[in-house]
């Protein structure tokens, strides 16, 4: 909401520069979130009336201007403006002023004639961007005053952001009671003097409320015979400072009491409502209505109209209605000042889509008993700017009525929430300065009977008046001070300290970590190739997604990587090795998943360190290393079939039968999909069942004393067979004497048969007990190749 | 003789002084030293010497031969040296090639931060505590005193999901998910993505919260803003001031909006704190009575102070990422600045 100092200063008198004011509202709980300053630039600019045009004697499109600037001058000023006419008031900037747009105004000759300043546009003075003719001014102003005095240009607008539970501030008075709750100074209420008629409204309207828990509270005032038009410059100013729009003088008054008083207010064209009287109702199902803003809407029984004896003039609360709208004809005014249910009108504007200045204060809650003030204000304005004979008499239908609520206050309560130490006195203050009843309880030691003012409909507890306390005691006068409470004893969570070493691992191996979103486009599944049964299709979908690309949650964190890659690659950038631990959503639970990707190329790609392309054991180290330090150190890597992998170089890793995850080439028809002209690998784990799984508990092993002793191997064997069987044979065979085997050659080419593959593995032996002879050696060592031929036909190659 | 032996010493230390490589220094000892050296000559005719002079001159002879074998090794020595050293001349590189990385990735600036604020409010006692991002209309609205007619609701623009639950919009669900298991003290902070219906150059639909609960006999609001002083002055240095503005949250009373002095002009006023020299960082207050009569907590009993910081928002205040979409994209020219 825009606020205007000037017209906030009528109400409240204060000391506060704009800055101060803006800083003690902002400390008050009402955010300024900008000051603008008006009028600046303008200080040369008066008030002139052209009193006659001649011809240029050299210019066509040129007159000379004789302009009257008050106390006996008048000024020959050549003007080119189409509007200009004789009698016209319009600003003159003098010999003499810079305007906001940069113009500095010289005594100037025109073709010839003297130009003693200038008439200005709305553009030239800074004011709107209009440059089609003078700015014209209303004659009742006074000739020779300066502009901005004239028209308050001089003035601060400041935006101030309302919480939506201080509905109260939504007006000039309601800022001002809040200056008055820091400053103590009175508020000074509109004087509002009623001239009323001879003629009794009680005969010429009625009011039925046929729904009083949706309109507690329904007045309304005639003016008879009031003159439709242009409001006077000075509501025209005060509404258009802080960015409402003028329409005419009788709308532009209810404008003007609605930000003054905060209380919406609606005018009917009395002659349009049928029977003349208004029944304030349930719209019936599917009933229309034509709201101001010329839409036709279609209404439901959860809503709330305003209707004449035959259809709904008013949707209540949110807009008015066109048909019975003031126009240039209207003669009698029927003034509605009421109060709606906040729920009601919330609903309604919602699901209309229609949000007003009077549902923005209703749905958050007007106060009921500031209904009649604002009719008379507006009454009053009506009859001094649009004329016409107020009907004596107001019809005010209450059924809502409701005794203020009260709420016991315990001084030291304040004390022992904020930790301060605020005195009763200073209590007492605040809350009077607030607009609230004091009572002192007699039974009861520092406790207080607070009444609650109609205004404050937030105020429904005892710690909603500490925080009232507090904010005008001032948050920076509260002390800070550390919680003086135990700290709890943490209890230990595996998966994240699995999800820690894991991180930290892939970070230690080179990959970046990314973080996408938690959507994913339900095709994903399609490009990544999941069979059509696969569960992980079974995403959740958003009700309300901001794109397809973004409407439905992950079930896997695949896809995300592989448009990674593929947003990278389209960016030149090949060296791709990125991770994410994230949540994915299946079904009801949201397991926490580690996924990664190498494409493209590895290494440095600089002299010394060269490019090189990833390969399935790459990735397959990076998820053995991820698991080992978890202390997980016996995965099984068994081939599967996912048709997102690569039909051969894929795996699904196990513990024991449990599958953990799955990892492998991505599938050429992938990459396709995700225009990846290079291999990629992925792998995707589980945190859960890692943490299931993992052992941090380590135990010393003596450091060795006896010297061991290598032998390597290279034996000849067919070349499907697995790496790890000879392994196998080779540790039952050699028993604790192997105390490692490392494959360190895979070879199959010239020197080995066709269907043959050499496989060589160092093999370390130890004993902890002895050291070991050649021979022991020798002897165990032949045993093993032995052992390898007979079981595998494992020829050693030489 | 005497005369010879000291003739021979002077001459082979200078002969040693000109030698320039082993073989001719190998020569020279054999030139003196070997069978038929001329060292060997001299000593050869000890014999013929009188019984008062053979002490003298052997001892002299003695003398000499063990300083010229000390010579001779220095001078081996030196020699060795200066191979060496010449032959490591000649293993010169070039110091200038590039040097060899090793491959070191680096975690997601918004988790840099995450973890930044985590450990500042671990070392205070907080526990870290996460829960579900799939929430129900209950625990990210009504058990926060937020009922479904509140106008609180329009400042969250909430994913819903066709079975009716929705995405949270804050992490304070898990806030009322930990007071149900747990009895009070409480003293947690809960990380994690939370989800609005938002996409702009300063909003993704998806970011990052931390919001912190800690609820105890009798917590103040005056120990509400010294834990987030104190946090303050972790984060972002010792010299930072901090400001406690009035707000409204419906699930804290009395709330708060939390500004530091402005990290670019450090409070003289710029565009980035809009000229007030303070930038907002967090949203706090003393936990309602109505959300602890929501998990069964006496609010006569325990008091409490909550508060929750946009990850994302903090982080940008020292990156200064012109669109924070930019977060999200995963360019590895981007992730590789952090």
């Amino acid at each position: 909401m825009n606020i205007s100092i000037n017209w906030l200063k009528s109400y409240i008198d204060y000391d506060y520069s704009p800055k101060e004011l803006a800083d003690k509202l902002t400390m008050l709980g009402i955010e300024v979130e900008s000051i603008k300053q008006l009028g600046t630039g303008l200080e040369g600019v008066v008030i002139g009336k052209v009193v006659s045009i001649t011809h240029h004697p050299n210019a066509d499109k040129l007159v000379l201007c004789q302009v009257d600037i008050g106390k006996s001058n008048t000024l020959q000023i050549v003007c080119g403006a189409p509007n200009v006419y004789e009698g016209m008031f319009a600003p003159v900037a003098t010999i003499g002023s810079i305007l906001p747009t940069g113009i500095t105004i010289k005594r100037a000759k025109l073709r010839g004639e003297e130009s003693h300043g200038m008439l200005c546009s709305e553009k030239e003075l800074g004011i709107s961007d209009d440059a089609s003719g003078l700015m014209e001014l209303s004659s009742d102003l006074t000739i020779g005053v300066s502009l901005t005095e004239a028209l308050g240009l001089h003035d601060v607008i400041m935006e101030l952001e309302i919480t939506p539970n201080r509905p109260d501030c939504l007006s000039m008075l309601g800022v001002a009671r809040e200056i008055r709750a820091e400053t103590g100074n009175k508020i000074k209420y509109p004087d509002v003097t009623l001239l009323e008629g001879e003629t009794d409204i009680a005969g010429l309207t009625s009011v039925t409320i046929d729904d009083p828990e949706l309109c507690p509270r329904y007045a309304a005032r005639l003016i008879q015979g009031v003159t439709v038009g242009e409001s006077p410059s000075w509501l025209k100013q005060r509404l258009e400072s802080i960015g409402v729009g003028v329409i005419n003088n009788i709308v532009d008054i209810t404008n003007f009491v609605l930000m003054e008083y905060g209380q919406p207010l609606h005018a009917f064209d009395y002659d349009k409502l049928f029977e003349n009287r208004i029944i304030v109702r349930r719209a019936a199902e599917d009933e229309v209505i034509t709201t101001l803003d010329e839409e036709e809407r279609k209404l439901n029984s959860d809503m709330l109209v305003i209707a004449d004896a035959e259809k709904p003039v008013a949707l209540a609360g949110v807009m008015g209605g066109y048909d019975s709208e003031i126009t240039e004809s209207t003669s009698d005014v029927l003034l509605e000042s009421a109060n709606f249910q906040p729920a009601n009108i919330r609903a309604t504007s919602k699901k209309l889509g229609l949000h007003t200045e009077a549902s923005y204060r209703f749905e958050r809650g007007a106060d009921p008993e500031v209904v009649i003030s604002a009719l008379d204000r507006a009454s009053e304005l009506i009859v001094q700017l649009a004329g016409g004979a107020l009907c004596k008499g107001i019809v005010d239908v209450y059924p809502g009525k409701k005794e203020p609520s009260q709420i016991k206050l315990r001084s030291d309560r304040v004390n022992f929430i904020l930790g301060t130490s605020i005195e009763a006195e200073e209590i007492e203050q605040i809350l009077n300065r607030l607009g609230f009843g004091i009572e002192r309880l007699p039974t009861k030691e520092s406790t207080y009977q607070i009444t609650i003012p109609s205004f404050r409909s937030d105020i429904t507890r005892e710690i909603d008046l500490i925080e009232e306390i507090a904010r005008v005691h001032g948050y920076d006068n509260i002390p800070t001070t550390l919680p003086k409470g135990d700290i709890p004893i943490p209890t230990v969570n595996i998966s994240v300290e699995v999800q820690q070493r894991i991180k930290h691992f892939l970070l230690g191996s080179g990959m970046m970590e990314a973080v996408n979103y938690s959507f994913n486009h339900p095709n994903c599944f399609d490009k990544i190739r999941l069979n059509d049964d696969n569960p992980l299709r079974d995403a959740i979908k958003l009700r309300n997604p901001l794109s397809p690309e973004m409407s439905t949650l992950r079930t896997t964190l695949l896809p995300s990587l592989l448009e990674n890659a593929q947003r990278n690659h389209n960016h030149q950038i090949n060296t791709i090795a990125l991770f994410e631990m994230s949540s994915v959503f299946i079904k009801d639970k949201e397991p926490t998943r580690v996924a990664g990707i190498l494409a493209g190329e590895m290494g440095g790609g600089v002299y010394g360190n060269p490019y090189r392309s990833p390969d399935f054991f790459d990735i397959k180290g990076i998820v053995e290393g991820a698991l080992a330090v978890c202390g997980i150190t016996d995965p099984i890597f068994q081939k599967t079939e996912e048709p997102t992998f690569h039909t051969g170089r894929n795996a699904e890793v196990l513990l024991g039968e449990k599958r953990i995850g799955i990892m492998g080439e991505v599938h050429p028809k992938v990459l396709e999909n995700y225009e990846l002209p290079y291999k990629a690998y992925l792998f995707e784990l589980d945190i859960e069942t890692c943490s299931r799984a993992a052992d941090f508990s380590r135990r010393f092993e003596p450091i060795p004393v006896y010297p061991s002793i290598q032998r390597d191997l290279a034996i000849v064997v067919d070349n499907e067979l697995q790496s790890d069987i000879p392994i196998e044979i080779i540790n039952s065979t050699g028993g604790e004497w192997v105390e490692s085997i490392r494959l360190f050659d895979v070879y199959e080419g010239d020197q080995v048969p066709d269907g043959k593959k050499s496989l060589a593995y160092t093999i370390t032996y130890h004993s902890a007990t002895e050291t070991l002879t050649d021979k022991a050696v020798n002897d165990l060592h032949t045993k093993v190749v032995q052992k390898l031929n007979q079981e595998l036909g494992a020829e050693l190659r030489t | 003789m005497k005369k010879e032996l000291e003739t021979i010493q002077s001459e082979v230390l200078d002969l040693l002084k000109e030698i320039k490589s082993s073989d001719a220094l190998e020569s020279l000892r054999i030139e003196y030293f070997g069978r038929k050296g001329k060292l060997t000559d001299v000593m050869k005719g000890m014999g013929k010497l009188s019984k008062d002079e053979r002490p003298i001159i052997g001892k002299l002879a003695n003398d000499v031969r063990a300083t010229l074998t000390d010579a001779f090794e220095a001078a081996k020595v030196a020699m060795e040296n200066q191979k060496q050293e010449q032959q490591l001349l000649a293993e010169s590189i070039d110091i200038t090639l590039p040097g060899r990385k090793p491959s070191y990735g680096k975690a997601h600036p918004v988790m840099q931060v995450l973890e930044r604020i985590k450990t500042i409010f671990t070392r205070m006692g907080f526990q870290v505590v996460t829960g579900p991002e799939v929430e129900t209309e209950y625990y990210n609205f009504d058990a926060l005193n937020t009922p479904a007619d509140h106008p609180a609701r329009d400042l969250h623009d909430t994913f819903y999901l066709n079975d009716g639950q929705l995405l949270r919009t804050h992490n304070s669900p898990v806030q009322i998910r930990a007071m149900e298991n747990q009895k009070p003290p409480l003293r947690i902070i809960v990380p994690g993505k939370a989800y609005r219906v938002d996409y702009d150059v300063s909003h993704t639909p998806m970011f990052h919260q931390v919001e912190g609960l800690l609820v105890d006999k009798h917590v103040t609001f005056s120990e509400l803003k010294g834990v987030l002083v104190a946090f303050a002055r972790q984060m972002f240095g010792d010299q930072t001031q901090m400001r406690f503005r009035p707000h409204f949250f419906p699930f804290t009373e009395p709330s708060a909006e939390v500004d530091i002095t402005c990290t670019v002009c450090q409070g003289k006023g710029c565009r980035t704190c809009g000229h007030t020299g303070w930038i907002e960082i967090l949203g706090a207050g003393a936990v309602d009575p109505e959300v602890f009569k929501a998990v069964n907590y006496d609010p006569e009993e325990v008091t409490g102070f909550a508060f929750g910081m946009g990850v994302e928002r903090i982080a940008n205040l020292q990156f200064r990422i012109p669109d924070i979409r930019t977060f999200y994209e995963n360019d590895l020219r981007f992730l590789r600045q952090f």
